[in-house]
Parts: C-alpha cells; sequence; structure tokens
C-alpha cells in the first residue's frame, strides 16, 4: 500500500509538468505578479533533467503523457497549484518578510515550491516530508539539478543522509506514524515559530485516524499557524456517484485507496476535520468561476476546452481548505 | 473478402479491424453519405441518441435496451469519437450499419467529428495506440466531412448535435451550407455542432469559444418559424440523461453513461412514436467487469484522469 501511494506523487509532478509544458504555469498574473515567482519553468525542467538521472524509469513515467495531455486535467493542476500558491504567498507576505516562518509541506512528494518560496522570503525555513522512497528520490535529484544544488546552498549528503541546508529540510517519515512524526519533526522545527502546513492530496490516502490524529496532534504542538489543504470529495448529494466511482476505479487500477473519500464526502464535512479552528472551504468550480476574464482568455488560448460540464463534475469533486489558529 | 456481417461482429467484440477494411468502410460510407442532404428527413417511430464518446460497450447496451437496428430507426446525434476507449470502433460499427441497413440510420455529425478536435481529444492518440500510424484517422476524417448536419422527423422534430445559429432562421437555410468540409470555426455549421441552450435573452457568447448560447425566445420563435415542435439536441452532459427546456421546446439527450468511465451519470434515449409522443429509455453504464470477475472495459487506462 505505502508503495502505491507513494507512486502517486509521480501522476501529480507529470500533472504538473503537463500543465507548464503547455504553458497553463506559470500563471503571470498569480504565480508572477502575485506571489513574485522566477524561473518557474526552469527549475521544473531543471529537476526534470535531474531526475533523469536518478531513474530513467520515474522519469519516463513522469513524461509519458506529456504530448497528450487533456485540457480537464491542466485546468485542474493549474487550479489546485495556483490556488495553494496564493494563498501561501497571502499568508508569508502577512507575516512579513523579517519574521522567523516555518513551512511544513507534508506529504511534499516532489513539490519544488520551496525554490522560489526561500528565495523570497529570507526567514522562511522548510521541511519537506514523505516516505523515505519519495525523499531518498527528491533528495538525489536536487544534488543532480546543479542549479538547484547552489541555490538551496545543498550539503552534499553523508552514505544514506538525504541532502539538507539551513533552511530546508527533507524528512523521511510515515506520517501515519504520530509518534515518529512529531519526533522527526521536532528535531527541525520550533513549535513557537508561525507555522504553515501544506498537505496537497495527502490526507485523502491517510485513514481517518491517523489523519485526524495528525491534525489534532500538529495544530496543538504548534502554537500559532495555518493550514491549507487540497482533496477530493466523493460528495453527498443522493444521486452523485463520483466518489464510489472513482474509489473502484482506482482500486481496480492500480490498488490505490482513498479511505475517507466518502467519510468527508461534502465541503462541510471535510471543513470539520479542522474544528474547532476557523476554517474557510471552497470547492475548485468555485475558484474555477472567480478567475479573472483576462486569465480565463489566456487559459483558453493554450489548448481548447470543449466542454464545462465534465470539468464542472470533477472539480465540485475536489476542495481548497485553509484554517487558521494561534495569534498569526 | 469484405463481409459487412463479419466485421460487424468483429466491431461489437472490440477486435482490430486490418487498415486496408477501414479504408474500404470508409469510402464505400463517403459514396452513401454524399448523397444524403444536409437535413435528412426521417419517419417515426424513431429512437434518438445523444453523445457516444467511444463507448462502445455502452453503445451495444443503447441498442439493446432500444430494440435493436434490426428492428428499429436510429438517429445518432453525433460525437461518436474521442474521450472513450473505443472511438474507432465505436464509429465503424455505426458506419456498418449504415451501409448494412441504410434507412434505418441517420449519422449526423458533432464538434468532436473534426481533425482539430480528434487531435487534442483522444481519437488520434487512439488511433496511434492501435495502428502505429495515422492512416485510419485520417481515413474517419474523410468520412467526418460528409455526415449530415441536422435531421427532420415527421416535419416536426429538428435534430441536430449543438444548437441553434443566429445565421440560420429557417432549416431550409441549412440545405444551402456547403458541408462537406472541415468544421468551420464560425458561421452556421460551426454553430449547429457548437451551441447550447441557456438561461439568456438573446444570442450571447459561448463559454466554449466556439458556437452561442441561446435562449427560451430563440427556440420559441425558432420552432414557430419552422412549424415544428421539438428541438433533439445532444452536446451537453446531462446527470440525468436527459433534460428538457423551455417549454419542452427542446431537450438535450446524452448517451454515454458514466462519461470518462467517472461522472457517474446515467444515459438515456429518446424514441418519437408516430403519435409523436415522446418516451425516454434510461440506461446504466457496463460495469467494468462481469459477474465472475472477468475484465470487459480495460481498467488500466492510457491517462491517469483523477488528480492525485
Ligand atoms: C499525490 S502525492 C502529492 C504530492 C504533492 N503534495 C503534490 O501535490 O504535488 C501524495 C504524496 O503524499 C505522500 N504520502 C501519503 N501518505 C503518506 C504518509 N503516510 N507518510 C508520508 N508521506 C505520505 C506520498 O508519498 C506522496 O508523495
Amino acid at each position: 500500500m505505502e508503495r502505491v501511494v507513494q507512486q502517486t506523487d509521480y501522476d501529480a509532478l507529470s500533472c504538473r509538468i503537463s500543465a507548464i509544458y503547455k504553458g497553463y504555469l506559470p500563471s503571470p498574473c498569480y504565480q508572477l505578479a502575485k506571489c513574485g515567482y522566477m524561473g518557474y519553468k526552469e527549475i521544473h525542467m531543471d529537476y526534470i533533467n535531474g531526475l533523469k538521472h536518478v531513474s530513467r524509469r520515474i522519469h519516463g513515467k513522469v513524461t509519458r503523457t506529456l504530448q497528450s495531455s487533456y485540457p480537464v486535467m491542466n485546468y485542474g493542476t493549474y487550479l489546485r497549484t495556483v490556488s495553494i500558491d496564493l494563498e501561501l504567498n497571502g499568508i508569508l507576505s502577512k507575516i512579513g518578510k523579517d519574521q522567523r516562518v516555518q513551512i511544513l509541506d507534508l506529504g511534499g512528494g516532489s513539490d519544488l515550491r520551496m525554490v522560489p518560496l526561500l528565495r523570497n522570503y529570507p526567514n522562511l525555513k522548510f521541511v519537506d516530508v514523505d516516505y523515505s522512497e519519495s525523499t531518498k528520490v527528491k533528495s538525489k535529484a536536487l544534488w543532480e539539478t546543479q542549479g538547484l544544488r547552489e541555490f538551496l546552498k545543498l550539503q552534499e549528503p553523508q552514505g544514506d543522509q538525504l541532502v539538507r541546508s539551513d533552511r530546508y529540510e527533507l524528512i523521511s517519515c510515515d506520517l501515519n506514524d504520530l509518534n515518529q512524526t512529531s519526533v522527526k519533526l521536532d528535531k527541525v522545527t520550533d513549535a513557537d515559530v508561525p507555522t504553515i502546513i501544506i498537505t496537497e492530496c495527502v490526507l485523502c490516502y491517510m485513514t481517518q485516524d491517523a489523519s485526524q490524529k495528525l491534525i489534532e496532534y500538529l495544530i496543538n504542538h504548534y502554537k500559532s499557524g495555518h493550514w491549507v489543504s487540497y482533496d477530493p470529495i466523493g460528495g453527498s448529494s443522493e444521486n452523485d456517484r463520483f466518489g464510489t466511482i472513482m474509489q473502484a476505479n482506482l482500486r481496480d487500477s492500480r490498488n490505490l485507496e482513498m479511505p475517507t473519500l466518502m467519510i468527508f464526502n461534502s465541503k462541510e464535512k471535510y471543513a470539520n476535520r479542522f474544528a474547532p479552528l476557523q476554517t474557510s472551504i471552497q470547492d475548485m468550480w468555485e475558484l474555477f468561476n472567480k478567475i479573472p476574464q483576462d486569465e480565463i482568455k489566456r487559459l483558453k488560448s493554450l489548448q481548447f476546452l470543449d466542454e464545462l460540464e465534465e470539468l464542472k463534475v470533477m472539480q465540485t469533486h475536489y476542495v481548497f481548505c485553509k484554517s487558521q489558529w494561534g495569534n498569526v | 473478402m469484405f463481409d459487412l456481417d463479419r466485421i460487424i461482429s468483429l466491431l461489437r467484440q472490440g477486435r482490430h479491424i486490418a487498415e486496408e477494411t477501414v479504408y474500404t468502410l470508409c469510402l464505400l460510407s463517403q459514396e452513401l453519405l454524399m448523397n444524403e442532404s444536409n437535413v435528412t428527413h426521417v419517419n417515426t417511430p424513431v429512437t434518438i441518441c445523444g453523445d457516444i464518446h467511444g463507448q462502445l460497450h455502452d453503445l451495444l447496451t443503447l441498442f439493446e435496451k432500444s430494440g435493436g437496428i434490426e428492428k428499429s430507426r436510429y438517429i445518432f446525434l453525433g460525437d461518436f469519437v474521442d474521450r472513450g476507449f473505443y472511438s474507432l470502433e465505436s464509429f465503424l460499427l455505426l458506419l456498418c450499419y449504415k451501409l448494412r441497413y441504410p434507412d434505418r440510420i441517420t449519422l449526423i455529425r458533432g464538434n468532436h467529428e473534426t481533425r482539430q478536435i480528434t487531435k487534442v481529444y483522444g481519437f488520434y492518440d487512439e488511433i496511434m495506440r492501435k495502428y502505429g500510424n495515422s492512416n485510419v484517422w485520417r481515413y474517419c476524417c474523410e468520412v467526418f466531412d460528409y455526415l449530415s448536419l441536422g435531421a427532420i422527423v415527421n416535419q416536426s422534430v429538428f435534430c441536430v448535435h449543438g444548437g441553434l445559429s443566429p445565421d440560420v432562421m429557417t432549416i431550409d437555410e441549412i440545405r444551402s451550407v456547403d458541408r462537406k468540409q472541415e468544421v468551420p470555426h464560425e458561421g452556421a455549421m460551426c454553430d449547429l455542432l457548437w451551441s447550447d441552450p441557456d438561461d439568456v435573452d438573446t444570442w450571447s457568447l459561448s463559454p466554449r469559444g466556439a458556437g452561442f448560447l441561446f435562449g427560451g425566445q430563440q427556440v420559441q420563435e425558432f420552432l414557430s418559424r419552422n412549424g415544428v415542435d421539438l428541438i433533439a439536441r445532444a452536446h451537453q452532459l446531462v446527470m440525468e440523461g436527459y433534460k428538457e427546456m423551455f417549454d419542452n421546446g427542446l431537450v438535450t439527450v446524452w448517451s454515454a453513461p458514466n462519461y470518462c468511465y467517472r461522472c457517474g451519470n446515467v444515459a438515456a434515449v429518446l424514441r418519437i412514436d408516430d403519435d409523436l409522443s415522446r418516451s425516454y429509455t434510461i440506461f446504466e453504464a457496463v460495469q467494468p467487469q462481469n459477474d465472475v470477475g472477468n475484465t470487459i472495459l480495460p481498467t488500466r487506462k492510457p491517462q491517469m484522469d483523477y488528480f492525485l
């Protein structure tokens, strides 16, 4: 099971690369203008090149469907990536550049957000957490990528250590094991520093019990913070079969389970996972409908989106949830 | 030897069809379709079917639930290809039926029956996967250019894939369109294949970037101007299989259950009887496995289509 879950990272990366390749990402008005990201495409292409040196198999997996990616998928990847980036940026700029702050990217996989964020926020510390299978690959790929290695000021790993630097840590850990998680996080984070936690398509692979314990522990352990989460929801209306079909498809095609898809199957139930925190949640279709006309026009020019109905069905089943606690 | 019944039987099993056979099939179909007018006259009783999108097994269910080609007449409103795994087999099966029973089946062009759209939405890739070259895709695209733009049932039901066009006031005007071409980006032919009904007062820009949105007033005017009762169209996913709008002056029929193998919708076909009464048959998607666990549909898809 662990391996099957770990492999989903290559799907997420593949989608992101495809959205970059087709020009959806980076978004000039959001990621460039608002978030001040630089070299977004180059960072990803460099990383993919590094990945090729680490494992041809994984590289092949990630780049295989580049040419033939469907617009619905690219729109969805765009929505998810941009929503999280905007939120992180909003929080970070509110906290201010001279405040110490830390980001925990739980199940971060091959996410490369740390690169632009560490560049833009000098007092930020970024911690990536994932299964050791994932972190090993990421560590090697980062080391193989000269630009990223130098930018992140990575220290040469000894033996089977992972790359690290003063501001970036890569932690191998099973988030289902709370003991292990708390010990490992304690070594590299400070409970008194404002903390931003990201779970982008991660909680959905955990059991209800493990995920709720993880949430509860972290929001109590860190004095103040924000939690930004993105996940699928199964759907709760009477005739909605999206979730059960999704579970069956993922089970049949790759043995992948999403244990809580039908438990937290609505926005309300999903948001409730973070109770008693102040939480707001939107589905991705709502977010899609807030994109300004100019940006929509740009997106449309990239690939012809032939219908909206399917996009709506998909995107109403994914949510973006943000919670806050303490004084930040 | 060109044996239509044998090809039909192979297609129904989703088996491979030799490139030369496809070539012959497409050529024969072209010759047949060439002589059809832009708007075909069809008599009742007839079963009107919406988008199929390469879902061959569901297409077989559709025939099973609605009487079958041996006994009934059919109008297909287009979008035979793209998205599903069996675009080729679905389209060829319909062509074979057309050749075998020319008076019993009318095929109308959908917005996916074009070179440009099939390159993005799966049909082209499917052919490359199945044949290693694009010849078969080219043969099929040639046939697309000959498909009708609409049909009219007993002077009373106007059938079209997408909807109305501000450039088409009367059905007669459609007859003067030169349809034998790739679907243009604008104009009457484009609109008929791309437009959608919506809650609008007048012709409005479509969010799809092609065709128009039209409202109840445009529909009522079109119906009375042309002396018809109903516009039957497809083109939009409807979770319940069909949806009537504008005082039942327009209906959307959707015939691809569990669209893209993940949307969870049911499908429908509409039967128009001799007294012009309408009845809908709802059907569900074929299960990916049969009772004893044998695979009917491949679940390992060429593309991952969830966000993981
Ligand atoms: C779908 S990927 C998402 C990766 C990244 N967050 C993104 O959105 O691009 C899910 C990631 O969560 C990680 N993950 C899931 N459950 C985990 C667990 N119990 N412990 C550590 N990592 C986990 C997987 O290894 C994988 O890298």
